[in-house]
């Protein structure tokens, strides 16, 4: 298509419109009904699902933590921990492990993960002398 | 997987505060390899439902309420009157509140079991393997100590000869 004018190149819908919409539908190949196929439910289905992609990104991380933090308050309970005690102690005992990496260790390394308690315990035990 | 099967005893207990403790076990959150899809929680057996303690007036102003579906189907009851009717009922309730409403919740309730008294069947006691701290302690009743113990129990003072005691 030549675009005599600019009023025209403006109408345009720029690149052929197959393999505009098959970008979409490379992106709604996996959705259910008529949001896979049909274009004009397809796009705002995609729409939708990229916009719940932008906030899962966040979410997921969150989860996550959350996760890690009700692993590694059972691991401590099991202990007569608490895991703000945990936290504060392993700080002041300069470990610094994060939320993951205690999670894992309480799950596939216990006996690691009780020495990390003993030695907060101890520097607990030390500042309240 | 091997479930384990933990011990309540809800003497002097107050359900509202044990329904949390409670819910962990049952969900399995005590576990470091917990995780919401991997069903890893655990049976809770609570005795003595019979005996709890809730605190101040709320036996009189805890109120539940039930909806038979049908119009003018509502019913509320007070907590001392649903505690006649069925002793297991408030516990129930309070766990089955603390926890998150979804798919698994009604599943998860599938392994408490709530008995009104100290009498559990025989195939459950088999499996029981552990006894969960109660979270308050159980006060002695004066009637249950006998009147020996009263006497040598140490006091500051005596009442003196002329004193009214009612």
């Amino acid at each position: 298509m030549v675009f005599q004018t600019l009023s025209m190149m403006v109408r345009s819908r720029g690149p052929d419109e197959f393999w505009r919409k098959r970008k979409i539908f490379k992106l709604s190949a996996h959705f259910r009904g008529r949001a896979r196929n049909c274009y004009s439910i397809a796009i705002r289905a995609v729409h939708r699902a990229l916009a719940y992609a932008t906030k899962g990104r966040k979410l997921k991380k969150e989860d996550m933590a959350q996760l890690w933090e009700t692993r590694v308050t059972a691991g401590c309970e099991e202990h007569g921990l608490t895991y703000p005690v945990l936290r504060e102690g392993l700080v002041r005992s300069n470990i610094l492990l994060n939320r993951k990496t205690l999670a894992d260790l309480a799950i596939w390394e216990p006996f690691t993960f009780k020495v990390r308690l003993v030695s907060t315990r101890v520097i607990w035990l030390e500042l309240y002398r | 997987m091997t479930r384990v099967w933990h011990l309540f005893d809800a003497t002097w207990q107050n359900p509202l505060q044990c329904a949390p403790l409670i819910a962990k076990y049952l969900q399995g959150r005590h576990k470091p390899i917990y995780h919401p899809l991997n069903d890893c929680g655990d049976h809770v057996v609570v005795i003595n439902s019979l005996r709890i303690a809730l605190p101040g007036s709320e036996w009189r102003w805890r109120v539940y309420f039930h909806h038979t579906g049908y119009p003018g189907g509502a019913s509320w009851t007070p907590a001392w009157q649903l505690h006649d009717k069925d002793p297991t009922m408030i516990v129930k309730k309070a766990v089955y509140s603390s926890m998150k409403g979804n798919l698994q919740r009604r599943v998860t309730m599938q392994r408490l079991h709530i008995f009104p008294d100290d009498q559990i069947p025989e195939d459950v006691l088999a499996n029981l393997t552990h006894k969960l701290r109660p979270l308050r302690p159980t006060p002695d009743p004066l009637d249950s100590y006998d009147a020996e113990q009263v006497e040598t129990f140490p006091k500051l003072v005596d009442y003196p000869e002329d004193y009214v005691l009612r």
